[in-house]
């Protein structure tokens, strides 16, 4: 018993004495709260709808007090038409909701089941948001005197293709950002911090050869690295997306192109430029690659969040593109949206690759640094 | 027979200071001086409430074409620092070093170019075999191809690293390991060669091969700056020894002259009390 005791009381010294040590375990904590907290930001601001937008809702047999009540929140479409018509106009994107109610519908509880049907398209952001706000209005009617939506009729009217077109485009640029800065957390750490941790990276430094052509060697090939690794996980994940999805998103509906591909490749390769870049100059400051991996990890969670923003910044500028990273998510998401522009899609592959020119010749600065590279 | 023994050193030191004059300077090093500021921690290692460690202090001194001069010291005298300098690896604060007239501060390629560097402190990733390291850095020196084929063939038959060009370094002894550390220190052929302890942790039979080596390589009209603080080594294979306690040269002479009639140990024992004022 006294032995375990001295043992425990060496641990705790030995925890406790090591600055490192006690960051690396507490920080996850820290971390995981600023994480969650953002991604509480980010998912209530999700939808990418204005908060003082009207939806447009064409309202078929609404009984007086309903329609006008629906008119606070809807604008309410005054225009004669047919189901069929308000339906094309859903899948158009010119009209948000179609309600039918049932002919002599009553708000009291009746005999029959009375059903109410609401028409939305879920690949537009607008009706998905004038669905949302039908369902809550209804829903705080007199819900027990009918239903909503009841049985098998397809009320989303987007078809397979538009689905999948806006699933890919808020999934895509967080898992790429997500599976890229973990292909990259993989290998730069070792390469730089292992190096300098092993001695091995002195041996490089005392040749004539110039400490940019040092940093550049390495980042070009860690790049290489990271960009299989990434690209490798991004088919198996989207390969596996319709199975994990239950059917949801059909990878045969996805309408890309070879110029969608094409913008997607350039793209992958500037963000992994960029992340590695940045991950080489953290691992340089490091003195092994355990605390590379202690610098990298914050790093590594906002890449995660700038891969989310796509979901919570509607219609942006074409000059958030010029933000490197952040830019990147947005385009990636407009391409997959097939709403990209190729000056958008440039500009964020200019970004990132200024960014990382200006990482790497901060790493060339770092390995001419003495007091970073042989610092004890 | 102190006298005939006098006499002898006079007339050896007239005849090296004679060729001496002859000699090319190969390396020049004046008032180098490098200090470091130490950490809270490093202030309790030490013992000392000061915030700056003074390693080198005002070093000067010459190394002709073709000689091994040697720089001996206690642990912490400021040998490695010093060499560190040399090999460009850090800054000095002041002074300057010029090595076949390149400065060390404005020229550090060219000088580079000139130096090989052995010490324990650079190592070679052990996941590569010698032949792989050899070709790797032979292009990083931007040695010829055929060129760097024969060294590497001389230089791997020398030292029987021939048999295990193929190994993983890993898989190599220690021995072994040194025996391609200094094969690769050497790849371009560099006028001047600075090895920091060469033969620590040596085994005597490697430890043997790599003294020959040195001895073979002044043969060749190489310059040598051996730091060590084995005195038995200094006494075997030096011309010149500079004698480095608390960052300053306390001494800088042929090895004969240094010692006169005493042994190098109790010359350097008797130095050491002088200048730090501990008895030992």
């Amino acid at each position: 018993m006294r032995n375990i005791f001295t043992i425990i009381k060496k641990e705790f010294a030995r925890f406790f004495k090591d600055k490192r040590m006690v960051i690396t375990v507490l920080l996850p904590g820290l971390l995981i709260y600023i994480l969650y907290s953002l991604m509480g930001s980010v998912f209530s601001g999700m939808g990418g709808v204005d908060e003082d937008y009207k939806p447009t809702a064409c309202v078929i047999n609404a009984p007086l007090p309903v329609s006008s009540s629906l008119s606070l929140a809807f604008a309410v479409s005054n225009e004669a038409m047919t189901e069929e018509d308000a339906k094309q106009k859903i899948k158009d994107g010119t009209l948000d909701v179609l309600v039918i109610f049932p002919e002599d519908f009553s708000l009291e509880i009746g005999e029959t089941q009375q059903n109410v049907k609401v028409f939305y398209n879920l690949a537009k952001d607008n009706s998905s948001y004038g669905y949302q706000l039908m369902t809550a209005f209804l829903n705080a009617m007199n819900k027990t005197a009918f239903t909503v939506n009841f049985g098998d009729e397809q009320y989303n009217l987007a078809d397979d293709s538009s689905m999948a077109v806006k699933m890919m485009s808020m999934i895509v640029p967080m898992l790429m950002f997500a599976l890229l800065a973990s292909a990259c957390i993989a290998v730069a750490p070792e390469s730089i911090a292992g190096e300098k941790e092993r001695g091995t990276m002195a041996t490089m430094l005392i040749t004539p050869v110039n400490r940019v052509e040092i940093a550049l060697g390495k980042i070009i090939s860690l790049s290489c690295f990271a960009l299989i690794s990434g690209i490798s996980s991004f088919v198996g994940v989207i390969l596996s997306l319709p199975k994990l999805m239950d059917g949801a998103l059909n990878l045969t509906e996805i309408p890309y192109g070879a110029g969608e591909y094409f913008m997607i490749f350039g793209l992958i390769v500037s963000i992994v430029l960029v992340i590695i870049s940045a991950f080489s100059v953290l691992s340089a400051l490091a003195k092994s690659v355990k605390e590379a991996g202690t610098l990298i990890t914050p790093l590594m969670m906002v890449i995660i969040l700038m891969g989310m923003a796509s979901m919570v910044v509607s219609s942006p500028s074409v000059w958030l593109n010029l933000i490197p990273l952040l830019g990147s998510g947005l385009a990636i998401s407009s391409i997959m949206s097939l709403t990209a522009s190729p000056l958008g899609v440039g500009l964020a592959v200019l970004s990132n690759i200024i960014a990382a020119a200006l990482l790497v010749v901060l790493l060339a600065f770092m390995f001419k640094s003495e007091k970073i590279m042989f610092k004890k | 027979m102190f006298l005939i023994c006098l006499t002898l050193n006079y007339l050896f030191n007239i005849i090296y200071v004679t060729a001496g004059a002859k000699m090319t300077e190969i390396l020049k090093v004046e008032n180098l001086k490098k200090s470091f500021t130490l950490s809270k921690k490093q202030q309790k290692i030490e013992r000392t409430n000061l915030k700056v460690k003074v390693a080198v202090n005002d070093l000067s001194f010459t190394a002709y074409k073709g000689e091994i001069f040697g720089l001996l010291g206690p642990n912490g005298a400021g040998k490695t620092t010093t060499l560190r300098m040399l090999a460009t690896l850090i800054k000095p604060d002041s002074g300057n070093a010029f090595i076949d007239g390149k400065s060390i501060i404005t020229e550090e390629k060219e000088v580079r170019r000139k130096i090989g560097f052995l010490t324990s402190e650079l190592k070679l990733e052990d996941f590569f075999t010698p032949n792989y390291l050899f070709g790797f850095f032979s292009e990083l020196y931007g040695v010829d191809k055929t060129v760097a084929a024969q060294r590497k063939q001389s230089l791997f038959s020398k030292f029987g690293i021939d048999r295990f060009a193929e190994v993983k370094l890993a898989n190599l002894s220690t021995g072994m390991k040194q025996k391609v550390s200094l094969v690769i220190s050497i790849v371009h052929n560099p006028d001047l060669i600075i090895f920091d302890e060469p033969t620590n942790g040596l085994d005597v039979l490697t430890a043997k091969v790599v003294t020959d080596f040195l001895e073979e390589l002044r043969a060749e009209g190489k310059t040598i700056i051996l730091s060590t603080h084995i005195f038995s080594l200094v006494e075997k294979l030096c011309d010149r020894v500079g004698i480095i306690i608390n960052g300053k040269l306390t001494a800088l002479d042929t090895l004969s002259n240094i010692t006169a009639e005493k042994n190098l140990e109790d010359t350097f024992f008797e130095l050491y009390e002088k200048t730090t004022g501990e008895k030992l």
